[in-house]
């Protein structure tokens, strides 16, 4: 920056001190603060950003001064308890009963003169020795020290040097106390000393730093300057109100369906088993359905089925395929397994929910949903009873598994991944059956991330009646939040601290 | 879902040619399984559970090759007639109904054949035996037996020698006092007898599904096998049967069959013969979006192991060890998976159908959006929680709350009604951040509600604290106010509402007579149950309630 820039940004006082400075040179703010009619903090203040702008150097030193404490300052006018008595035993006076009465803090003075060797008391008298005769006549070092120090703040080095070897003791007997000053310097830089004259050119005209409804309306800005700021001072953090990151993010996957022409489906947490497991064409004695994975209810305990046919569809569908061309699973099916309350394990217990509310001529037809899903897990650094996912069906004759490619290669675009694969997967409801991968640079790997997959004729037929292909996927979207905000944990993501959350990035799709 | 561990030696003499990590790891997931890692001697892989085929390194080749154009097409397996006969007493109905078996001779058994024949064992009886319920296997030293050979049931004081013991047992002590019989009693928990196999001089083959007798022991110089799968399935058993047999007869065995006499019919297993399962071209090709020749079809099913014959109708043969295929479209499948997931062009159909969001959707965001304008943090949490957190801690009375059975935690055992006691818990759990925290969720609650098909419903709901140390009163009613002007809604205050409030410093607002907000200052008591040293003022908003007044 050139002086001329520099200068303007220069604050009122900032301008004043080195113009104060400028015949000056090298001086101790405590001066300057007595020069300049400002108080010593605000010259400090001014030096210490001065020096951030490169116009002032600025220096420190530190000294010690020494000052009479309380009781210092009343010896220093009333004179040393030793000397007075001493004093009052020479001009005759030697009982102490008598001199009791003339000095009140005696048993001071009388520790004193017995230490220094001035006198000896027998039998109630006080004799002075020959010591004692002389101090009493002259005045002592400690006397001249109070003397000079009364009223007066003396630093180590204006005192004289006899009197140094005194401080100490008198700093132990408690009358003077020593105490550090520091001392700043400034003075103007060789830059500093450039940039004075755009200061002088500035003169007397007002410099404005806060604008005022009062300087608009008065139109005192128009003969004044603007105090230019330094743009890259640090201002104060704010911690403005914000929508959680999970919520953002849900916002956008609900957008992003939309856009692709998908109508919202919604539906219970709590759900009848037949809705999350039956009519999803998963056997009753599927591993998944486990007391261990899946959250049964206690209160309400079961629900009622649906439909009498639905229901009769699904059991033969089971048992031996009905019209659907399976085989079916080939055992019983139990109506009151179906029947019992659960968590709902993923939402695609609301897609065939959805698939059994359509007739044939609502076709073609796609469909989404955001929601909870449910697992009964032991909750640890990485493992929760409750996350999102958001389920997707496109229902529909003649719609294909590349058809489903083309939409999941849409999504994971949508969600800004680049590298990405769909590979062979395994689910009871589907066939084809697909795993969306994505790559991990770091780890150098596929990592899974959702499910998708055609629904079996052995799922759709029951539901709508006719054979007709569904592409249907599910994916969860935790792990990609967690890598979006830099998240080490699933515990973290949902876990509210108000300091990631305050400081956690805005979802920028 | 299992996994198994492969050593890359065996696997590349099964397969007959040296092969690399590095394209097993390519290429053995595009297959449909699991790469779960490269290990000391081979790698590790993850079945899923429709193939349990590929349980074996046996399987496991045998598709590879599969997959990988080295031997496509359909094995045959040849199957000899043993003339060995086995009775199935009907007692066993009651306790594990079904029995089929198998016999193999010219077993070669290394190290190899050995490993992947446990596994593959524990594997099985794991996934497609539902923990030996289902299924259970037992493998004999065909030797000593004397056919025929009867599977019954016979009653706890029962004795014999079970494999690894000295002395005879009977089936009480099996079951109590062993440990593999205390891992597997849960199955046989409430018989009367258990199951037992014997020979023609009464000795004792197996107790299934629990142990095998020392006296069908294998050891390194057995050759030929007796091969019992038991279980509650047939379709099932007789599955793994064919598995185990095919696994090998892979490896150079012959396998034989035997003759069951149930008392209502009599069959002859194993079967190794393939299905016949007749596939459209067309419907291959519509599903999968490629315009397949009837030829390409056949290649890519000959690619998965089947073989095929015709035309836009074609008939394929499905080897016995594919038990998943229950319908064409899992050779639809199965075409897919040899073509490659990979090579599919992905397509967005020209589809068009209503689209939009929910309302009430629409409605919450509009409000999330509108809140954070006071400043607000909006938190997400969930909704599973307790009833110390729903009542206690909020000194609010027990009230009927969904609750699941078979939590893990006891901390997360029901779904809360209100959405408050969510908020107090990130205050609490907050302590350590700057104030003020003033906070809001929109979210559901789930309330009991027997009119419904399930017997309960959701609904959404608003939640604000303000905690800070002037959080009081007319802070949170002026929130409420604001909201609500800005939906241009009246409110009629009641001087009451839920006890977590002060009393005389608490409202419960109606809307059109409903009462739909609940607002007021924390109770010290709740602010100390909870460990808050904070003033919280608080505001709960039924907004389903709301929104149907809109709509």
């Amino acid at each position: 920056m050139n002086p001329k820039e520099v200068a303007a940004k220069l604050n009122e006082y900032e301008r004043k001190l080195l113009l104060e400075l400028k015949d000056r040179g090298a001086s101790r703010t405590s001066e300057l603060s007595l020069e300049m009619g400002l108080s010593k903090d605000a010259v400090e203040k001014a030096s210490a950003w001065a020096e951030t702008k490169g116009v002032i150097s600025f220096k420190e030193e530190v000294s010690r001064f020494f000052k009479l404490t309380e009781e210092g300052e009343k010896y220093a006018t009333e004179g040393l308890p030793e000397k007075n008595l001493i004093r009052l035993v020479l001009g005759g006076i030697s009982e102490l009963s008598k001199l009791r009465a003339e000095i009140p803090n005696i048993n001071i003075a009388l520790v004193w003169i017995r230490s220094n060797g001035w006198a000896e008391i027998k039998s109630g008298k006080i004799e002075l020795t020959e010591e004692g005769k002389r101090r009493a006549e002259a005045s002592s070092t400690d006397e001249e020290i109070l003397k000079i120090m009364h009223d007066n703040l003396v630093t180590e080095k204006g005192l004289y040097f006899p009197f140094q070897a005194r401080i100490p003791v008198l700093i132990k007997r408690g009358l003077v106390e020593s105490k550090e000053e520091v001392d700043r310097w400034v003075e103007p830089t060789e830059f500093g000393r450039e940039v004075i004259p755009y200061v002088i050119a500035i003169g007397n005209k007002p410099v404005i730093t806060q604008l005022t409804p009062e300087i608009i309306q008065g139109g005192i800005w128009r003969d004044a300057i603007f105090q230019q700021y330094d743009i890259n001072l640090p201002t104060p953090t704010l911690t403005p109100g914000k929508r959680h990151f999970i919520s953002q993010v849900i916002d956008y996957i609900r957008r992003f369906w939309v856009e692709l022409g998908f109508k919202e489906m919604k539906g219970n947490y709590l759900e009848l088993s037949f809705w999350n497991f039956d009519a999803l064409y998963q056997p009753q004695d599927h591993p998944a359905r486990d007391l261990a994975d899946t959250f049964y209810m206690k209160t309400p305990y079961s629900g009622h089925l649906p439909n009498k046919e639905l229901v009769e569809r699904v059991r033969l569908t089971h048992e031996n395929g009905w019209t659907t061309g399976s085989t079916g699973w080939q055992y019983i099916w139990d109506p009151e397994t179906a029947s019992r309350n659960c968590l709902r394990t993923h939402t695609t217990s609301l897609s065939v929910l959805q698939i059994a509310k359509l007739k044939p001529e609502d076709l073609p037809a796609k469909f989404f949903s955001v929601g909870r899903v449910f697992r009964n897990e032991t909750i640890d650094w990485n493992h929760l009873a409750e996350f999102y996912q958001t389920d997707g069906i496109v229902v529909g004759e003649g719609v294909t598994f590349a058809n489903m490619q083309g939409y999941l290669k849409a999504y994971l675009e949508g969600l800004g991944l680049k590298k990405f694969r769909f590979r062979p997967a395994y689910f009871p409801y589907t066939e084809m059956s697909m795993e969306a991968e994505v790559w991990i640079e770091e780890r150098q790997g596929w990592m899974e991330l959702f499910g998708a997959g055609m629904f079996r004729p052995e799922v759709v037929k029951p539901l709508i009646g006719i054979d007709v292909p569904v592409l249907a996927w599910g994916p969860g979207f935790d792990r990609l939040v967690m890598q979006t905000y830099k998240v080490n944990t699933i515990k973290e993501l949902y876990g509210n601290d108000l300091g990631l959350l305050r400081k956690a990035k805005l979802w920028m799709r | 879902m299992p996994v198994i561990t492969v050593n890359l030696l065996d696997f590349s003499q099964l397969l007959g040619r040296k092969i690399t990590i590095k394209e097993l790891q390519d290429r053995l997931p595009m297959m449909g399984t699991g790469w779960e890692g490269e290990t000391e001697e081979g790698f590790n892989i993850e079945v899923f559970p429709n193939r349990p085929d590929l349980l074996s390194i046996e399987g496991l080749a045998r598709a590879y090759a599969s997959f990988s154009g080295e031997k496509i097409g359909l094995r045959n397996y040849a199957v000899l007639n043993s003339g060995y006969i086995a009775i199935v007493d009907d007692k066993v109905e009651k306790v594990r109904p079904y029995f089929v078996g198998a016999i193999v001779k010219g077993v070669d058994f290394d190290d190899a054949l050995i490993r992947s024949i446990i596994q593959l064992q524990e594997k099985l009886h794991v996934t497609h035996g539902r923990k030996r319920r289902k299924v259970a296997i037992g493998l004999h030293n065909l030797k000593p037996i004397e056919f025929p050979i009867t599977y019954t049931t016979k009653p706890p004081e029962y004795k014999f020698r079970p494999l690894g013991e000295r002395f005879e047992k009977d089936l009480k002590w099996m079951l109590t006092e062993m440990p593999k019989g205390v891992e597997y009693a849960w199955i046989l928990h409430d018989a009367a007898e258990y199951p037992i196999i014997l020979d023609a001089k009464g000795m004792v083959l197996s107790m299934p599904p629990i142990i095998n007798g020392e006296y069908t022991r294998i050891d390194e110089a057995t050759r030929d096998l007796f091969i019992d799968v038991t279980g509650t399935d047939l379709k099932a058993i007789t599955e793994v049967l064919n598995i185990i047999c095919t696994t090998f007869a892979d490896r150079g065995a012959s396998v034989y069959n035997i003759e069951l006499r149930y008392l209502d019919k009599t069959l002859r297993t194993p079967d190794l013969s393939p299905k016949i399962w007749r596939l459209s071209n067309k419907y291959v090709s519509q599903t999968l979006g490629l315009e397949l020749q009837p030829k390409e079809t056949i290649h890519y099913l000959e690619k998965m192991g089947h073989s095929a014959q015709g035309g836009e109708i074609m008939h394929v043969k499905v080897p016995c060890y594919r038990t998943d295929v229950m319908h064409p479209i899992d050779l639809v499948e199965d075409v897919a998976i040899a073509y490659g997931y990979d090579l599919v062009v992905p397509i967005i159909p020209s589809l068009n159908s209503p689209a939009g969001e929910d309302p009430l959707e629409v409605f919450s965001r509009n409000l999330r959006n509108f809140l954070v304008g006071f400043g607000y943090t909006e938190i997400v949490t969930f909704m599973m929680s307790n009833r110390e957190k729903l009542f206690t801690k909020m000194l609010i009375q027990e009230e009927s709350i969904a609750e699941t059975d078979n939590p893990k935690m006891e901390a997360y055992n029901c779904l809360r009604n209100r959405l408050l006691p969510s908020l107090m818990e990130i205050l609490v759990n907050n302590k350590h951040h700057p104030y003020p925290q003033n906070l809001y969720e929109v979210d559901d609650v789930i309330i009991v509600d027997p009119s419904t098909e399930i017997g309960a419903r959701s609904e959404r709901r608003l939640a604000i604290v303000q905690c800070h140390s002037k959080a009081n009163f007319s802070e949170i009613k002026a929130a409420l106010e604001s909201i609500l002007d800005n939906l241009e809604l009246k409110i009629e205050y009641e001087a009451n509402g839920w006890d977590c409030f002060i009393e005389g410093r608490r409202l419960t607002g109606k809307i059109n007579g409903v009462p739909l907000c609940w607002a007021g200052e924390i109770r010290p008591e709740a602010l100390e149950s909870w460990g808050l040293e904070m003033p919280v003022a608080a505001l709960e908003l039924n907004v389903e309630g709301l929104h149907k007044i809109f709509s």
